[in-house]
């Protein structure tokens, strides 16, 4: 009869190293967590970075699109957010109904119109653009005088997002439309400082193109695939409602 | 140009002018009642045509949306009734004076938005029209050609009116003897 001999000493060791080596790793990785947060942080910010921006609000299934070329620093387009867009977002898109999008129009006459629509945009890539987009409209008056519109955006947002939004800001601090006159400006001129935000700004731009858009606001209205005629111009949310209701009834 | 030769040019530019100025307010008022967006007729688009129309009345800025959504909803069935007056031919000093009351009221509306600087859409002619100057230089050419036709309604009126008297004194003293 042949016995089975047993070793504990080995199985011992085994689990022993198993052990270790479980406690190595997670140590390991608390330590690597400790000892390098630039390199977390460096993470969060290129997935900040690769994140497409984030310029709409409502059910993206809903009927009703309303897209909105806007520029931050026009006047009837502030009121056109206070008085209309606003009632609209509480209503018609907290309701299912309607599917808001902004898009970035900055007007070459406004010199902060086109860093606001980076702060924005930056704004946009962390998932805050609904906080930023209204207190960009709420203080218009305000950061049109001098251009501080970081000290609105910092106040929107908590200092963690803040920092983001900041770390995204990066190559953003030459203003192009800072000194530039309507008739001398160059379009193709604004992407050639490194600011990768311009990019999603010169998107909308040429979407704005194609519909065409001239002027701020514009609001272009698709339902069920549909698109109707560009819009420019203030319209009071009585009528804007009206008008998706008539579309709703068709 | 002799006096009858002067009223037969009255009578073919007020027969082209109600033609043309009656065409003008019926395609005005199907351009803003047809569906948009490659909808089909019906109550429903036609409903949704108007309230867009409302959009661009309510962006000239100057009434009430109460007041916005009755005239959107009433003037393109106006321009069709005028539309249709102008064609018929009917009480000419009427129809056009009305034509021509309802140019200037638009003209002078179209100058204070445009002199305001209000970026919006005309809605003359439907949506996507943007106003400007070539939009004021239309309308401000279709008020000078409606007070021309007015003008030539009147004078012609006139002038039967006076051939009618002339006849009826002419042919007094007949019935007298």
């Amino acid at each position: 009869m042949i016995r089975r001999t047993f070793h504990p000493l080995p199985v011992a060791a085994l689990c022993e190293l198993a052990v270790v080596a479980m406690l190595a790793l997670f140590c390991g990785a608390g330590v690597s967590a400790q000892t390098h947060p630039r390199a977390q942080t460096h993470a969060v910010a290129n997935s900040d970075a690769a994140a497409a921006p984030v310029k709409s609000l409502g059910n993206r299934n809903a009927p009703i699109t309303m897209e909105v070329f806007s520029d931050y620093q026009c006047p009837s387009c502030g009121n056109f957010y206070e008085n209309t867009l606003k009632y609209m977002i509480q209503d018609s898109v907290a309701s299912g109904q309607v599917y808001f999008i902004h898009r970035d129009f900055p007007l070459p006459m406004h010199p902060y119109s086109y860093m606001a629509a980076r702060w924005s945009n930056a704004a946009a890539k962390i998932g805050k653009f609904e906080v930023v987009d209204a207190a960009l409209f709420d203080n218009q008056v305000a950061w049109s005088a001098d251009g501080n519109i970081e000290k609105f955006v910092a106040a929107a947002v908590g200092p963690a997002d803040f920092k983001r939004i900041k770390k995204l800001m990066e190559g953003c601090d030459v203003n192009p439309n800072a000194g530039v006159k309507p008739a001398a400006f160059n379009n193709s001129g604004q992407v050639d400082h490194g600011c990768l935000l311009d990019s999603y700004i010169e998107q909308d731009k040429q979407l704005a193109k194609q519909i065409p858009v001239t002027q701020t606001p514009t609001s272009v209205i698709t339902y069920k695939g549909q698109r109707y005629p560009a819009m420019p111009g203030f319209v009071t949310w009585p009528i804007l409602k009206q008008f998706f209701d008539s579309l709703m009834k068709q | 140009m002799t006096a009858e030769g002067r009223t037969t040019f009255r009578r073919i530019f007020l027969l082209v002018g109600r033609l043309a100025l009656g065409a003008m307010f019926l395609f005005a008022a199907y351009a803003k009642l047809k569906p948009q967006a490659a909808m089909p007729w019906s109550v429903g688009s036609v409903r949704t045509s108007l309230s867009m129309f409302a959009m661009q009345v309510d962006s000239y800025q100057m009434l009430s949306p109460g007041a916005v959504s009755l005239a959107a909803h009433s003037l393109p069935f106006v321009e069709l009734a005028v539309g249709l007056w102008l064609l018929t031919g009917l009480w000419l000093r009427f129809s056009t004076s009305i034509t021509t009351l309802l140019l200037a009221g638009f003209f002078a509306l179209m100058v204070r938005t445009y002199s305001l600087g209000l970026e919006i859409n005309c809605g003359c002619f439907g949506p996507g029209e943007q106003l400007g100057k070539k939009s004021l230089l239309r309308d401000g050419s279709l008020l000078a050609f409606s007070i021309a036709v007015t003008i030539c309604a009147f004078l012609t009126r006139k002038k039967r009116g006076e051939s009618v008297t002339s006849v009826s004194v002419a042919s007094e003293p007949q019935r007298a003897n």
